[in-house]
């Protein structure tokens, strides 16, 4: 460890003041390395000889790793660490389980974490400590479970160790175990399924070979048998669907479904008591197949609760109220408006309220996506879920918990996932096949029974309800769906809901963003003088702020070696000032986009910054147009400035100076008129139009609050996830429909054959796995359809 | 053929033991998370 760092006294302290510049020393010959060896960002060229961190923070963090004789994480993960950040603090209060043993556990979420190597660190490195009894973390569920000695170590510790390698630790919301409810009834169906087609198998080879009477009536009553818990328990949650769908009035594929399930198995039950053939073997398999759909249909839908779940979690669930000169630790649910309570350094704020003593810098990224911390004061209204990097507040509380901004946004999220959408393709045709399969299947009845007798009459009926029980139909849309969804989360789309994706296909409208979306959101170095940019460079050194790290790697791109910076000093909102060759320069805002440098004789120079546009900006927007679609710019600049962007990225529908309101407005009219927006934003306020729109993706990381309304995230940098996600959309869509039909075609065909006397239950059992098969392959299609549109 | 009424309701309550296993390892939690065990043993070292 550097002197740097070991003069601080506690890893805890280290992260917390992390951020700040380092200690300088003369500057010598440029070393070898270029970029932090933790977090990767870039070094400055000539500051410290041999320095391998760009802060503190980093430095511990590497001590611990080092410590914990963990450095194969260097070697091996994918992606640099993220930097330290401030400490949590207040983990001991927080709501822990306590073991039979003696040990207590917590599940965490834990948030930074970029790849396995990231999850096995802090694995590792938590497991480390002494007292800590298990430390799983998982990298793809981005949770972690922690079960420790109380008596040996705290909670405090554990978070802070997560916390100074540069993740986040948070509380799980949703403790414990996902929903296992359908896997349950997989399993039994399953079994079902399996012996009951063995049984049918044997009495099938008894119509060639002959079977005594009384051997078939005991496959028959061990058929029932078996079937009885598949169809009353594990079938439960399909035939409430059909019930759910008639209560609210909605067509529904479960319908004709559960249609058919009553009917096999109400027949089976009379048929075993007559000793006659049953159903049985194809209701099992039925009810397996349309189970094993709902499944993964289901693991969809669990990442966006988990998005919704993820924002509750922000805000911390313990308060510290004062109550006269007592502070109380009291849970954030039971504040009240007038509450005082107090904030440290590093907490995340625990209610909405206005700022009554203190002050400090709020990272407020949740609320309005600004990554720059904001000074806030006595007055200061703060929100609930942001983060206090520095400082320390009292905060008179303004409203209860679950009114506060962070609660309405989930609450909206919430709503946002089951706002209704137009019904998947075998939806709408559930009605019609109801009704057909209902009328075919009595006028089979009648027919036969006039023609050879009611039992005939039964069965023609029964071999209509069964063959016509649109199994494959109701597979289609969640596999076809599944399969989309995944095209397009390997090519950088995550989409939430099957309902979003779907409505991605029919898309004809695309308004984008400018900050942040189809430029890169960050300021670069446009045009400044190198003497300038040096001494420029040279204040800025060690500061986060975009601006300032824009200038940093615009000097080191062109190779100026920086200056020592000596008695720097910041002053939040007018700019940063310090002795560099022995002469005291400011660094100011000089105008949008525009900083300059004053010495002792007055202004030396400015340098200019611009957004920039993305690499793939021209290319995405002419990609969306040969698609067929409508793009405008919909941007809160200037209108000069977005009609010169759109001009460049070849958008010739450009609003400018549109607030937020406006925004979601225009998309609001273009839906009246009929048209499917699909809004791509990022960051500050692009909530209200992202909501507003059919579909709205969010480039990842941007504001919190744009993350979690919208249908889908972007994980990739750069556009062209949008594309590949519009392909897959259309892609899934025209193998729906494929599927749609031939499962269709199927099922008439089927019932014409049942209608004329052709079917018995050994064709139904075989042709019904046939016809999910089909679907099988349309759903496989996906991927392939993809791969073309990307090739042409 | 005498032999089937005896083997097949033993056959039955035998899958049914089976059955009833899977249930209690699901309850457990075993099939929670099939992905992270898999990587978990082949990063190990």
């Amino acid at each position: 460890m550097s002197p740097a760092a070991a003069a601080l006294p506690s890893a805890a302290r280290d992260a917390a003041v992390a951020l700040g510049p380092l200690p300088t020393a003369p500057a010598t010959a440029a070393h070898a390395r270029t970029e932090c060896a933790h977090c990767g960002a870039a070094l400055e060229r000539g500051v410290v000889s041999g320095a391998e961190y760009c802060c503190a923070g980093c430095e511990v963090a590497a001590a611990i790793v080092k410590g914990a004789g963990l450095e194969k994480y260097y070697t091996d993960r994918e992606a640099p660490a993220p930097r330290p950040g401030p400490l949590a603090t207040g983990w001991a209060d927080w709501p822990r389980e306590s073991c039979a043993d003696g040990t207590e556990a917590i599940w965490l979420r834990v948030d930074g974490l970029r790849c396995a190597s990231c999850a096995w660190l802090v694995e590792r490195a938590v497991a480390a400590l002494p007292g800590v009894a298990e430390a799983r973390v998982s990298p793809i569920s981005g949770r972690a479970r922690i079960s420790w000695h109380p008596e040996q170590v705290g909670l405090d510790s554990i978070a802070g160790r997560v916390a100074a390698l540069g993740y986040r630790p948070r509380a799980a919301v949703d403790a414990g175990a996902p929903d296992r409810g359908l896997l349950l009834r997989l399993g039994v169906a399953a079994f079902s399924a399996s012996n009951v087609m063995l049984m049918s198998a044997s009495v099938y080879a008894g119509w060639w070979d002959g079977m005594a009477a009384r051997e078939t009536a005991l496959l028959g009553w061990a058929s029932l048998a078996v079937a009885t818990p598949a169809v009353l328990w594990a079938a439960e949650p399909l035939l409430s669907g059909a019930v759910n769908a008639v209560r609210h009035r909605v067509l529904h594929i479960d319908l004709p479904v559960a249609v058919g399930i009553v009917a096999m198995y109400v027949h089976g039950i009379w048929a075993t008591f007559h000793g006659q053939d049953t159903w049985l073997d194809s209701l099992t398999m039925l009810i397996a197949l349309l189970l094993a759909g709902r499944m993964i249909e289901q693991r969809g839908r669990r990442r966006a609760l988990e998005a919704a779940t993820a924002l509750a979690g922000t805000a911390p669930r313990v308060a510290r109220r004062l109550d006269g000169d007592r502070i109380v630790s009291v849970a954030a649910a039971d504040l009240l408006p007038g509450d005082l309570v107090q904030i440290g350094s590093g907490e995340e704020l625990c209610a909405d309220g206005t700022v009554v003593t203190g002050g400090g810098q709020i990272r407020m990224a949740l609320v309005t996506g600004e990554s720059e911390p904001v000074q806030a004061g006595p007055g200061t209204a703060v929100f609930a879920g942001t983060l206090l990097q520095d400082g320390a507040l009292t905060v008179r509380v303004a409203h209860p918990a679950a009114d506060s901004l962070v609660a309405r946004m989930a609450a909206e999220l919430a709503r946002a996932t089951d706002r209704p959408t137009p019904a998947s393709l075998p939806d709408r045709l559930a009605g019609p096949f109801t009704a057909a399969t209902l009328v075919l299947a009595a006028v089979g009845a009648v027919g036969w029974t006039l023609a050879d007798g009611p039992a005939e009459g039964i069965a023609v009926a029964m071999a209509v309800l069964v063959v016509a029980c649109p199994c494959a139909l109701a597979l289609a849309a969640p596999l076809t769906t599944a399969a989309g969804l995944g095209a397009a989360a390997r090519r950088g789309l995550l989409v939430r809901s099957g309902e979003a994706f779907r409505t991605l296909a029919d898309i004809d409208t695309v308004a984008l963003d400018k900050t942040g979306t189809l430029t890169r959101g960050e300021p670069e170095v446009v045009s400044a003088d190198d003497t300038v940019l040096r001494i420029a460079a040279g204040l800025e050194r060690g500061s986060v702020h975009p601006i300032a790290r824009a200038i940093v790697a615009e000097a080191g791109r062109r190779g100026v070696a920086l200056p020592v910076c000596l008695d720097p000093r910041e002053e939040p909102g007018f700019g940063v000032s310090g002795l560099v060759d022995g002469v005291r320069y400011t660094l100011s805002s000089a105008g949008p986009g525009l900083v300059g440098l004053t010495g002792p004789d007055g202004a030396l120079g400015t340098v200019r910054l611009a957004d920039t546009l993305r690499d793939d900006a021209a290319r995405t927007v002419a990609a969306l147009r040969a698609r067929g679609l409508h793009v405008a710019l919909l941007s809160g600049d200037h209108p000069d400035v977005a009609a010169r962007m759109a001009a460049h990225a070849g958008i010739d529908t450009v609003i400018g100076a549109a607030t937020p309101g406006q925004k979601a407005a225009w998309i609001a009219a273009r839906r009246a008129e009929g048209r499917r927006v699909l809004f791509v934003g990022d960051g500050v306020n692009d909530g209200p139009a992202l909501a507003e729109a059919d579909v709205g993706i969010a480039m990842g990381g941007g504001a919190a609050s744009s993350l979690l309304v919208a249908d889908a995230v972007v994980i990739q940098e750069g556009l062209a996830p949008v594309i590949a996600g519009l392909r897959a959309a259309e892609s899934a869509a025209k193998a729906l429909r494929g599927s749609a039909i031939r499962s269709t075609t199927y099922n008439v065909l089927a019932v014409l054959a049942a209608l004329v006397g052709w079917i018995n239950p050994l064709i139904a059992a075989l042709a019904m796995p046939l016809s999910s098969a089909m679907v099988l392959a349309g759903a496989a299609s996906v991927e392939r359809r993809v791969r073309r549109g990307e090739a042409t | 053929m005498s032999a089937l009424l005896f083997l097949l309701p033993l056959a039955i309550v035998l899958g049914g033991v089976f059955v009833a296993l899977f249930l209690v390892a699901a309850q457990d939690g075993q099939f929670d998370d099939l992905d992270e065990d898999a990587r978990r043993a082949v990063e190990e070292n």
